[in-house]
């Protein structure tokens, strides 16, 4: 979708904070977020279903709101539209537990089990029973020129640019029909992108964008 | 109906804005209680992750894994022909490194990472990611301006530098492995990992030195 989360080249944002304290959460909630965030989902989703949930936060809301504070919305927008909690209970503040119909029962786990067994963690995206690319190395492509309205990783700068295929990366789900709870997968590439392709200002630089793109967002040309 | 509805989410979000506090403190106090009422979080788990993303999981992890690189050529190869194999020797792998990418800096590259359309980061060996990172004044200028973000974090950077900017739309994450800064063959690797800033490994520092401590 065109929404204000595809930020890249979006100007008027001004300076960065760089001098920031080196601390994993600057505040306790956030600490509280990204652990909930562990901790439980909403059943049948998908990591795209819930970045589209986010990008759907209202525009100013998504750029003036704390960042995990951004997610912990995404969670509930989840979380009611699996019918597990409603607006009348996110109103008061108390749950209504008649709703609840056959959760998961919660695990204790300790700090020490988890510290151990973090590598279950690293979810696999790629098919490992496809790895044949059917674009070549250094092959000239085009993106599409358009996106649509769901959940897309082509960002809106570089779309309808010419860019070189960089590095094969085997076929991974495929977002923009994952976000729609349809798992399917499709060959994934590193495209490079001159920085002149991209930008009007950009004149002269050989600095370059790398993106990881989807064989549907691509059209090979000569 | 079907579950995923953007319309039906875009409601709930105004529903939201109307109905949930605005500190975000409470707003995430009313998830928590919410989901520990229904049963559906352990409380002790969440300490548990909250500890874990604390003390244990961090820019150390990446800081140790370039000083090997730099002493360790064998590790090297490893690490940038299948890097969540590489780490998982070092007992890294976890939340969001099982397609991990490794990209050089040389003495004619720069490399920097960004995720344009959301905060996507390495979490298991560069830990939470710093806030600058997840800032709309990053994620949109890192791709078109990325010299000006470099001064404004104090890297100069010469125009003869390719400058390569890895936008993270995929499931990839990237870490970036900083050059070995001069006089700094003859250290021991606990030493060298001190060296290695959390920004130069995602590319916002260039020039590591030999005497200062870690900052950021």
């Amino acid at each position: 979708m065109d929404g204000i989360h595809d930020l890249g080249g979006k100007e008027g944002f001004g300076p960065i904070e760089v001098d920031e304290e080196h601390v994993a959460f600057r505040y306790i909630w956030e600490g509280r977020e990204w652990a909930l965030s562990r901790c439980a989902r909403a059943p049948h989703i998908s990591i795209d279903w819930w970045r589209h949930c986010r990008e759907l936060i209202q525009a100013e809301d998504y750029l003036n709101r704390p960042y995990f504070d951004s997610w912990a919305q995404t969670d509930l927008s989840t979380y009611i539209n699996a019918d597990i909690l409603s607006i009348e209970e996110i109103k008061t503040g108390k749950a209504d537990n008649s709703s609840t119909k056959n959760l998961p029962v919660p695990v204790k786990l300790s700090l020490e089990y988890l510290r151990k067994n973090h590598r279950e963690n690293a979810i696999k995206f790629n098919n490992p029973e496809r790895s044949e690319p059917s674009i070549k190395i250094n092959q000239s492509v085009l993106t599409n020129r358009n996106g649509h309205s769901g959940h897309t990783r082509l960002p809106q700068y570089a779309r309808g640019r010419h860019g070189v295929i960089h590095k094969y990366h085997g076929a991974h789900i495929f977002p923009d029909l994952s976000a729609k709870g349809i798992k399917t997968y499709q060959n994934l590439y590193s495209v490079a992108f001159e920085a002149a392709e991209l930008w009007p200002e950009a004149n002269g630089r050989r600095d370059r964008i790398f993106l990881d793109l989807w064989e549907s967002y691509l059209i090979e040309v000569n | 109906m079907s579950k995923f509805d953007s319309k039906r989410i875009t409601e709930i979000h105004q529903h939201l804005h109307t109905h949930l506090p605005s500190d975000s403190a409470l707003r995430v106090k009313t998830l928590e209680s919410l989901l520990v009422e229904k049963g559906l979080v352990n409380g002790e788990t969440i300490d548990a992750w909250v500890e874990l993303y604390s003390e244990v999981i961090g820019p150390k992890r990446g800081a140790e894994i370039v000083a090997l690189a730099w002493t360790d050529p064998e590790f090297k190869q490893r690490l940038m022909n299948n890097a969540s194999l590489a780490i998982d020797e070092l007992g890294f792998l976890g939340t969001a490194t099982g397609h991990l990418q490794v990209v050089e800096n040389t003495p004619l590259v720069h490399n920097l990472v960004v995720c344009t359309l959301c905060s996507c980061y390495p979490f298991s060996i560069l830990g939470i990611a710093p806030a600058w990172y997840k800032t709309a004044a990053y994620r949109s200028r890192i791709v078109r301006n990325p010299r000006s973000v470099l001064e404004e974090f104090g890297v100069e950077i010469d125009d003869s530098i390719e400058i390569r900017v890895w936008d993270s739309t995929a499931e990839l994450r990237y870490l970036v492995l900083p050059q070995q800064p001069e006089g700094s063959k003859s250290m021991d690797l606990k030493l060298l990992s001190s060296l290695v800033t959390r920004n130069s490994m995602i590319g916002t520092d260039r020039f590591l030195k030999i005497n200062t401590r870690r900052k950021s």
